[in-house]
This record gives structure tokens, C-alpha cells and sequence, in this order.
């Protein structure tokens, strides 16, 4: 089943964002929308997410207890250690299913590369193994679908490509739909499956092309 | 040379404790020029006269009984605020109604002033209760506020992240709310502390407690003695100060890494 946005509409006092906006996301997909800053892909997020809710219309096919979030910057607990900000996100999940959660989590962090680093605390890691400590958490944790907040825009060129190229051989194992919002058009090029085009808000859909 | 022997930073360490001690030395000069001035032990002992009665009271039994109960007051009354004011706190900072219900009762206590407070609980209860009752009383919002102040500065991104993942409740308060807290606790706590030194003596005082630092001061100002009276002050300020400084380092031994980052940041 597909992602259906219908007559979806938000404002934020007289700002409206949304106003009648439809749209459908096709599952197991990777759908980039790109757009300038403050035109309401964040807030599109956020929405699919429940961290805001809609002032009309529906949003259908998200089960909000099975969701992924990679935001713009990393949000790890400070006071715990990588291995511990996994746990933190993976424990009730994995103890529902076997509790093997240990397990599952040196494994993740080998695929991500920080096998090392499990026991250091977020402070003593770069600005890019935070990030990658947090898609790390959004593939660990057991999500229908994956939405991404510009998260590579701080990173150096070096870092975001290889960042992105291991984001692209995670989603090869475990393909989940994702909706990936930049402003950057490199990144959504090589990224996604499907490119929309927002304008300025309230939000129209200027271009769609699938890759 | 010194500097051959010493390493920078013990230099560096030296350099101060010297420093300390110079001020110290400059103040204790300072008092002993003007008692030498005053010229009567009535208006203005010496710090040798004030010495020696510490000198004196030590030699008597009742100086640690004293000194112990006053401590056990002080930490009793400390202990049970910053421990209600923490859990308090954090109810009042999670939950509105709560926090609304709460509010009137602190904001009365924290306006009140502490000798109408001490006037009226010894009316209730017995003396040597008093200075512990006054000391919760008067702690308890400090506790209280900067706890719910901590809760609602918590990190509104880590809770978004905490709700997306649909991380448990009590996993939400366990490991965001309690460690953003913690920095408001601690100071919370080294509030209290000196704070409850003051209204602990002061209500002792008021209360007639017995036995107690509060009640020897009191005797020492009637007899007109003093050099005792200065002897009790000089043994207050010096065990508030050791104290401070004991929780100081036990708080300090025990911030993991992480919580440092946090504090910092």
C-alpha cells in the first residue's frame, strides 16, 4: 500500500504551507523532494511523522509506531554512549521480538563502520560518525518508513559522499520507503527513485520525474 | 631550583594555594589589628582568643554532641527537600495540573519570612524537631524550582527523536528528562546546603533547641562570652565550608563523562 496525502492542509498563524495538497509515495521506494529552504518540506516531515498535526485533510498508509527520523543533525543523548543511544531507540522493539538487541546493534555498527567506537560517548565523535551513528539507529530500528531531513547538509563533500554511499548500500539490504527532503540537487539525484519539486508555500508539486 | 624540581602545573598549584593563603593571612591581620585597637575581648576578640575557646570546647564532650545534632539537622532537613524536590519536580515539570496544584503552596512557603516560619511550626511541634521541619521548608522550593526549570529546558529535539521512536515513558524520563535535570539538581543541592547551615542555627536558636550549635551561640551571647561566641561561629563557618566541599568532590567523582559534556554544553 502507497503513502496517500490527501487535500492536506497547515498554516502556521497566516502562513499556509499546505493548502489542498495531495500527493501518493510509492512504498520501498527512495523519494526525494527537493525545494527552497522554509517551503514546507520539513514541515511535510513532520506531519507523516505526528510530530505536527495536520489542520485537514489525511495522511493514510503510515503506521506511526514503525518510523525512522534521520534529522538534520544527529540528536543523540549526550549523556549516553553510542552503543547505549542505540539501545536507547532499539531495546523495547528488540525485546518485543527475540532480545537479542546486543547483537543486532555490533552488527549495525559494524555496517556503519564505528565498530570501534560503541563505547565512546557522541562528544568524542566527528560531526560525520554522529551522523552516521544516526542512520545507524533509523536502519536498526524495525521501520515501515524512513524519513530524512537534509541530513548530509553539514557535512564536507568527502564525508556526505561517502556518507550517502553508505546509506545506499544499507537501503540495498533492508529497502524501505523513505522520503528524503534536500535543497541540494546532487544529493537528491543520487539518492532517490522518484524526484518531486516543491515551490515556495503554499506548496505545489512544480516537477515529478522518476529516475 | 624549585623549577627544575616542580613541573609546570604543580608551579601553577603552589602559585595559588600561596595566593590563598596570603588573602587568608591579609583578613586574619586585618581582624587582629582591629581587636588589638578595640582593645576588649567583649566587643571584639582576637583570633587568638577565638582559638583558644575552640580549644576549650573541644575539650568537652557536649561540643561533638552538639556540633552532631546540629549536623544531623542540617542534613536531615537537606536530604529530605532535595530528595522531595527532585521528585516533585519532576512530576510538577511533566504534568501542568500538577504543577498548578503545586505552586500556590511554594510560592506562599518561599515568600514567607524564615522567623515567621520558625515562630509558627515551633507553636506545633516539639523543638528539636523545628530546625529540621524550618530547613525543608525553606529548601524545598529552592529544590523545587530549579528542578521544574531543568525539566522544561530539556531538549525539545531529543524528545521528538525519544516520540518518533516511540521510545517507553519511563525510558523518556530514565535517560532525557533525569540527566537534563541533573545539572539544576546539583546546583539545587549546593544551594541547599548553604542554606540550610543558616535557617538550621537560626531556627535552633529561635526554637531552643537542644542540645545544639544554634542554643551555645545563644548561651555565649547571654553570658556575654565572646570569645565562645566567635569560637561557635568559626566552627559553623568551617563546617559548612568542609561540607560544601566534601559534596563538591562526591559530585564531582561521580559525574560520568557523558554528564560532563552535557554540563558544558
Amino acid at each position: 500500500m502507497s503513502i496517500i496525502i490527501k487535500n492536506l492542509r497547515k498554516a502556521y498563524g497566516d502562513q499556509i504551507i499546505f493548502d489542498d495538497f495531495s500527493l501518493i509515495l510509492e512504498k520501498n521506494k527512495i523519494t526525494g523532494i527537493l525545494g527552497p529552504s522554509g517551503s514546507g518540506k520539513t514541515t511535510l516531515l513532520n506531519l507523516c511523522s505526528g510530530l505536527d498535526q495536520p489542520d485537514g485533510g489525511t495522511i493514510e498508509g503510515i503506521n506511526l509506531s514503525s518510523i525512522s527520523y534521520i534529522f538534520q543533525e544527529p540528536r543523540l543523548l549526550p549523556w549516553r554512549t553510542i552503543r547505549e543511544n542505540l539501545r536507547f531507540v532499539f531495546k523495547d522493539q528488540a525485546v518485543k521480538r527475540n532480545g537479542a538487541h546486543d547483537q543486532e546493534i555490533d552488527a549495525m555498527l559494524k555496517l556503519v563502520g564505528l565498530e570501534t567506537v560503541g563505547d565512546y560517548y557522541p562528544q568524542e565523535l566527528s560531526g560525520g560518525m554522529r551522523q552516521r551513528v544516526a542512520i545507524a539507529r533509523a536502519f536498526l530500528y524495525p521501520s515501515e518508513l524512513l524519513l530524512m531531513d537534509e541530513p548530509f547538509s553539514s557535512l564536507d563533500l568527502a564525508l556526505k559522499n561517502k556518507l550517502m554511499g553508505d546509506f545506499l548500500n544499507i537501503w540495498e539490504k533492508d529497502k524501505r520507503t523513505v522520503i528524503f527532503v534536500s535543497h541540494n540537487q546532487d544529493e537528491i539525484n543520487r539518492l532517490s527513485h522518484e524526484i518531486l519539486t516543491f515551490s515556495d508555500k503554499p506548496v505545489r508539486i512544480l516537477r515529478r520525474e522518476t529516475i | 631550583m624549585i623549577s627544575t624540581k616542580l613541573g609546570n602545573k604543580q608551579i601553577k598549584t603552589l602559585k595559588i594555594i600561596g595566593k590563598k593563603i596570603g588573602v587568608a593571612l591579609f583578613w586574619l591581620l586585618l581582624w587582629a589589628m582591629a581587636a588589638w585597637w578595640v582593645d576588649s575581648s567583649l566587643v571584639l576578640p582576637s583570633p587568638i582568643d577565638t582559638l583558644k575557646g575552640i580549644a576549650t570546647l573541644a575539650g568537652d564532650a557536649e561540643f561533638f554532641v552538639s556540633i552532631g545534632v546540629t549536623l544531623l539537622r542540617v542534613f536531615g532537613g537537606v536530604f529530605i527537600s532535595v530528595a522531595l524536590g527532585i521528585f516533585l519536580g519532576l512530576i510538577g515539570g511533566l504534568n501542568a495540573p500538577f504543577y498548578e496544584f503545586m505552586n500556590p503552596f511554594v510560592s506562599i512557603i518561599k515568600s514567607l519570612p524564615v522567623v515567621s516560619v520558625i515562630i509558627l511550626i515551633n507553636l506545633w511541634i516539639a523543638s528539636g524537631i523545628v530546625p529540621l521541619v524550618v530547613t525543608f521548608l525553606i529548601c524545598f522550593p529552592v529544590t523545587w524550582t530549579n528542578v521544574v526549570q531543568g525539566v522544561h529546558a530539556t531538549d525539545e529535539k531529543l524528545l521528538q527523536m525519544a516520540k518518533v521512536y516511540n521510545v517507553a515513558k519511563m525510558r523518556i524520563v530514565k535517560d532525557i528528562y533525569i540527566p537534563s535535570v541533573k545539572p539544576y539538581a546539583v546546583s539545587a543541592l549546593m544551594n541547599a546546603i548553604g542554606l540550610g547551615w543558616k535557617v538550621t542555627v537560626t531556627a535552633e536558636v529561635l526554637a531552643n533547641a537542644l542540645p545544639s550549635v544554634g542554643m551555645n551561640l545563644y548561651y555565649s551571647k547571654i553570658y556575654l562570652d565572646t570569645d565562645l561566641l566567635f569560637s561557635w561561629t568559626f566552627v559553623i563557618v568551617m563546617c559548612s565550608y568542609i561540607i560544601e566541599k566534601v559534596t563538591l568532590f562526591m559530585i564531582e567523582r561521580n559525574k560520568r563523562k557523558g554528564a560532563d559534556q552535557c554540563q558544558l554544553s
